[in-house]
């Protein structure tokens, strides 16, 4: 039925706004990566710029996507200009298409960026080639934390790739510094945590890790076919991005961050009054006439509130609060119901 | 619609209803107001006589299991709380449907329903809706201003021989004090089926005082009802109508004959009276393949849609759900 009882609420003192900040922790492990599923859960294109990773057959309605894999390097690269190179216009493509959406264009002549491994774009510590790992907008959200990024890679043998593994992390930005701000959003730099010298960055807001090649540089057998064993540039020259980006998978051990959500809130603050709303139109309320809460006219009155509803000026019901257990108002009682609806 | 969690703190599981969301999609919304509900609960467990006291009076309905907040706009809130300021009424008034057969036009009930009836299939001589229905003694709402009507009364029904009695003074300090007389009610109907509301014009009037023995005397005088822009009851092709009531001046006689209780079904002060007809919409016919079905009357075979009206005082808390069956010839 109709509701024709309304309590108006003050517009500058009952409603307000607020925003929060929600984590959660998303852990990759390596065997999703490579192994659980046989490679059915990896998603290979004939245009074969890059990879999708699910977390499950990727045939299966109940599939997610996680992230793709990609490689590339700069024109002015070493590799740029190799001989007998395998999709070396694509992969210089790559590279172009997330330097100039992260970094943009710089210079007299609008060329695009190069990445680098440090905190200032001045030409120094230049990364020219480079594995991409773009996360999913399921498992980033708004954006990644900041200081949450690890990534354990295996540099063993090709046979045995997990006997050494170094973890990559982020461990120096956080929300207060430690990262620097692009077009892409703010990026920081993945660390070896051994070491201490940098092998990749992370894009907080565009979820994107770009690992260097120097990450896997002693590596003689980075990257092992019918064709034989081959480092990491020979790879990135005669190998396919397809290929390329089965060689990194060989070698993910673990990938894990918290991602944020941010949500903005509205607080409604019903404020129910002491003398009002003491009964109810309910059809159990009465019993031949008389209020079953009362058996004299001066008891109390008395309802239970178990729903709250917000309506706009035309009467339309726009949101509807539950109580999780009756509330019980008299006019003894004055209530304020805190309703917050997130957006 | 699950359950929520009440084993724990109390907590508010909120919801923008569909309404909300396309509002929001237009930019157009912008909460002012709030109303408070609680269809969840059944009043008739509030015990005033539990044995340990009055701390467990309402034991049974504080343990009452919340359903979760669902989108539907009619599901928000059925049965509001009232914003009553005084804390001393004991009574509030009820509506009721006068079935007495004492006012010969006031249809009564035929297998828990009103029939309505629906000529578009009528011929000719005794092929009609009409005769069918009073060969088989059915009372029913006709399409025109001259039609029978649904008669209801509101009022304190507390049963024969229970204060308040069904005088001109309980009446006056029972509901008029308290502003419990509805001068109208909002009515609302499925507007695929039914197109006009009927209800009584001003001028009409209910008395208990007519000749020597202290007869009926009730003018009625249906009018259409005006129609209201809002559909707050939220039920998809629903609308509203205002009608007006008239006085219920139906009295508990202390000189001479009583004839209030055999005028009235409220047994206690009246407060109004609304005779309610309706029109059915001219062109129903695939209507009744799509939502109803097919009857017997009188040895005939009818079509016929079930709907219902729902009444709702615009004073008083009063609400009654109306069950329609509109007839037509196969």
């Amino acid at each position: 039925m109709a509701i024709l009882n309304y309590e108006l609420l003050d517009t500058n003192n009952d409603v307000t706004t607020t925003r929060t900040l929600l984590h959660e922790s998303i852990p990759l492990t390596g065997t999703i990566v490579s192994g659980t599923y046989s490679d059915n859960n990896i998603k290979n294109y004939t245009h074969g710029q890059f990879q999708s990773v699910y977390d499950y057959p990727y045939l299966s309605s109940s599939a997610n996507h996680i992230f793709d894999i990609t490689v590339g390097y700069d024109e002015g690269s070493t590799l740029s200009g190799s001989a007998g190179a395998t999709q070396e216009a694509k992969k210089i493509n790559m590279y172009n298409q997330f330097s100039q959406v992260l970094l943009g264009y710089t210079g007299s002549t609008n060329t695009v960026r190069k990445f680098e491994l440090d905190l200032s774009l001045d030409g120094s510590g230049e990364m020219p080639e480079s594995l991409f790992l773009n996360f999913a907008r399921l498992v980033t959200k708004d954006q990644i934390k900041k200081g949450t990024v690890s990534v354990t890679v295996g540099t063993g043998s090709w046979a045995t790739p997990f006997a050494g593994t170094k973890v990559l992390t982020d461990a120096s930005a956080s929300a207060t510094g430690g990262t620097l701000s692009v077009l892409g959003g703010e990026y920081g730099v993945l660390y070896d945590n051994a070491t201490n010298v940098a092998q990749g960055l992370v894009f907080y807001q565009a979820g994107i890790v770009a690992l260097s090649t120097a990450s896997f540089s002693g590596l003689s057998d980075f990257y092992s076919s019918s064709a034989g064993t081959s480092s990491i540039a020979d790879m990135f020259v005669s190998s396919s991005i397809t290929a390329s980006c089965d060689a990194l998978r060989h070698r993910v051990q673990n990938i894990s961050f918290n991602n944020t959500t941010e949500i903005n809130s509205k607080v409604y603050f019903c404020r129910v009054p002491h003398n009002k709303y003491n009964h109810s139109s309910n059809p159990t309320y009465l019993s031949s006439s008389t209020m079953r809460v009362k058996s004299v006219n001066t008891d109390t009155p008395v309802a239970y509130i178990t729903t709250i509803g917000l309506y706009d000026s035309n009467n339309d019901l726009l949101a509807v609060a539950k109580l999780s257990e009756p509330l019980r108002k008299d006019p003894t009682n004055e209530l304020t119901l805190r309703v917050r609806l997130d957006y | 619609m699950a359950f929520l969690d009440n084993s724990g703190d109390i907590i508010l599981d909120a919801v923008l209803t569909e309404t909300g969301r396309r509002k929001m999609a237009r930019g157009n919304f912008k909460i002012v107001k709030f109303a408070l509900g609680d269809d969840e609960i059944d009043y008739s467990l509030y015990n005033k006589n539990h044995p340990s006291g009055s701390a467990y009076f309402d034991l049974e309905i504080l343990q009452t299991p919340v359903f979760e907040a669902f989108t539907q706009q009619n599901a928000g809130i059925n049965y509001g709380l009232l914003p009553i300021t005084a804390v001393d009424l004991l009574y509030l008034p009820v509506i009721e449907v006068n079935e007495l057969g004492q006012v010969s036009r006031a249809i009564s009930r035929t297998s828990g329903v009103f029939h309505a009836s629906d000529t578009s299939n009528d011929t000719s001589g005794n092929n009609r809706i009409h005769k069918k229905l009073d060969n088989a003694g059915i009372g029913f709402i006709k399409n025109n201003l001259s039609t029978n009507y649904i008669l209801l009364e509101t009022g304190i029904d507390t049963g024969t021989g229970n204060i308040p009695v069904g005088t001109s003074a309980d009446r006056q300090s029972y509901l008029v004090a308290n502003n419990l007389v509805d001068d109208s009610f909002r009515v609302f109907y499925d507007s695929r089926f039914i197109s006009t509301i009927y209800g009584p014009s001003r001028t009409g009037n209910v008395f208990n005082n007519a000749g020597t023995n202290n007869e009926l005397n009730a003018t009625f005088n249906l009018t259409q009802a005006q129609r209201t822009s809002q559909n707050s009851i939220g039920i998809e092709h629903y609308v509203s109508s205002v009608v007006s009531a008239v006085m219920n001046n139906v009295v508990f006689n202390t000189d001479g004959t009583d004839t209030s209780a055999t005028y009235s079904v409220i047994d206690g002060p009246r407060a109004s009276a609304l005779s309610l007809a309706f029109e059915i919409k001219s062109g129903l016919d695939a209507e009744y393949t799509l939502y109803g079905g097919t009857t017997t009357i009188d040895s005939t075979s009818c079509d016929y849609i079930d709907t219902t009206i729902y009444v709702q005082g615009t004073t008083s808390p009063v609400q009654i759900q109306l069950p329609i069956r509109i007839v037509r010839l196969s």
